[in-house]
């Protein structure tokens, strides 16, 4: 596993707080959505089908900055829309490290490459560019719907480690994914030198241009052991190893949907990243009157019957390492090992 | 299926409250009735049916916003905007695809000119 030390040491520092003070559900990662803009309209999305006077909205950086306040999660991931269309990406991100949150900037990257170069971004050990990659050429390009913006990202996360930046890759997979194909491509993306590798099956939104290739919950046991079974001693994963046996059927867990809140446009989404049933105004409205009991696979909600994202189960798998012995060798052996 | 172009009839069949639960669900814009007759076009992204006061939330065809609206406010909503989640990106990109592969069989089946 990838992740770096003075990360996991943060992360495991704030989720023991969590439990020593009996706080029974906390946020671990705020998704924050400062606008639903994109420059790419990719086969699986669905958060970014809005009308245009939404899509030509965004946050101020001072509402995120509130909600990153408010929240107290350790890690703010930006995904979008693409933040780097928000005009305040910079500012936004400085002030984040200011306050030494880990960040993850989620990018398509097709507008990296010039935004180094106008030094809107400047490396640090709280900043990870984790750009959005779902496969090698042909498949990603195709999850996209454009040619050439594999390349385009290639070529961006090569310019971003020579300037020095913290580079990993986050990866949607859809059925159909061929595990041999996904295994050459954990080959080139550590061959080009990235930091480590997010992977996650894709959600089925019912908004999205493509509704056949989400996958069900048994194709993604199968797809991801055929994936990881044996993972290549040079592959490093920037997430939860027991997030990943999860994913590969080895491990049961529930959703912790309050795991990775949502502030964007319209407030605090309930009840998680993927579903939309409303907004709260303030994240304690969200924590304290959101239905928690009817949502995850036990709830019997039919949204939820096939979800296994990552904003759903990796806070679980977290928690599980910090909630038990057991939980902490499992992630301490995968981690030291490599296996999976 | 889309709801685009939908003028409900608000009755014994089909009540104000889901015809607000589909608006809220719908990526698109839509057009307010008020009881006072006066309409409001813009997006709804958010609803109450819980509170002691009932409420929709929305941008209007401007962006500004939010608006609050109780639902006792509101007679009828119209579904008058484009939605778009009914895009077909995805399949417009496998038609051309497809084209193009035809294309450069064709081309190589043809030979160099």
């Amino acid at each position: 596993m990838s992740v770096p030390l003075s990360q996991m040491w943060t992360v495991a520092a704030y989720v023991l707080k969590q439990k020593l003070s009996g706080r029974e559900r906390y946020p671990l990662v705020l998704m924050l959505e400062p606008l639903f803009r994109c420059n790419l309209t990719c086969a699986g999305c669905g958060k970014i089908q809005y009308p245009a006077q939404i899509l030509k909205k965004h946050l101020t950086l001072e509402q995120c900055l509130k909600a990153v306040d408010e929240c107290g999660a350790p890690v703010v991931s930006i995904p979008g829309g693409e933040p780097l269309m928000y005009p305040q990406i910079g500012g936004l991100v400085d002030a984040l490290v200011e306050r030494k949150k880990y960040v993850y900037l989620c990018t398509n990257a097709l507008l990296l490459k010039e935004k180094l170069e106008q030094g809107v971004l400047e490396p640090s050990k709280y900043v990870s560019l984790s750009i959005h990659m779902d496969g090698l050429r042909e498949e990603h390009d195709e999850a996209v719907c454009r040619d050439g913006v594999y390349d385009r990202a290639v070529e961006a996360i090569k310019e971003a480690l020579r300037r020095g930046f913290r580079v990993t890759t986050n990866t949607t997979l859809f059925d159909g994914a061929s595990p041999l194909r996904m295994r050459e491509f954990f080959d080139e993306m550590m061959g080009l030198g990235v930091e480590g590798m997010m992977l996650s099956p894709g959600y089925g939104y019912s908004k999205a241009p493509d509704q056949e290739h989400f996958l069900r919950r048994g194709r993604t046991h199968d797809l991801f052991s055929k994936m990881l079974s044996d993972a290549r001693k040079h592959w490093k994963f920037n997430q939860s190893p027991l997030f990943l046996q999860f994913l590969m059927g080895k491990r049961d867990y529930e959703c912790t949907p309050w795991g990775n809140p949502t502030f964007n446009l319209f407030g605090w989404q309930r009840p998680c990243y993927l579903l939309q049933e409303g907004y709260a105004e303030s994240f304690q409205e969200l924590m304290e009157t959101t239905r928690w009991e009817s949502y995850g696979r036990k709830s019997g909600n039919e949204k939820c019957q096939d979800c296994m994202v990552h904003c759903g189960y990796e806070a679980t798998a977290v928690d599980d390492t910090f909630s038990s012995w057991k939980g902490f060798r499992d992630t301490l052996v995968a981690t030291i090992t490599g296996k999976l | 299926m889309t709801l685009q172009g939908w003028v409900p009839e608000i009755g014994e069949f089909l009540t104000l409250a889901e015809v607000i639960d589909l608006a809220f669900d719908y990526r698109g814009n839509t057009t307010v009735v008020k009881v006072d007759g006066t309409e409001i076009e813009g997006y709804v992204f958010n609803r109450n049916r819980e509170a002691s006061e009932p409420v929709i939330e929305m941008f209007d065809a401007a962006g500004t916003g939010p608006i609050r609206i109780p639902y006792s406010e509101i007679r009828n909503i119209k579904f008058t905007g484009r939605d778009m989640a009914a895009g077909n990106s995805w399949q417009a990109w496998l038609e051309r695809k497809e084209r193009e592969e035809a294309e450069k069989a064709a081309r190589l089946e043809t030979g160099p000119a």
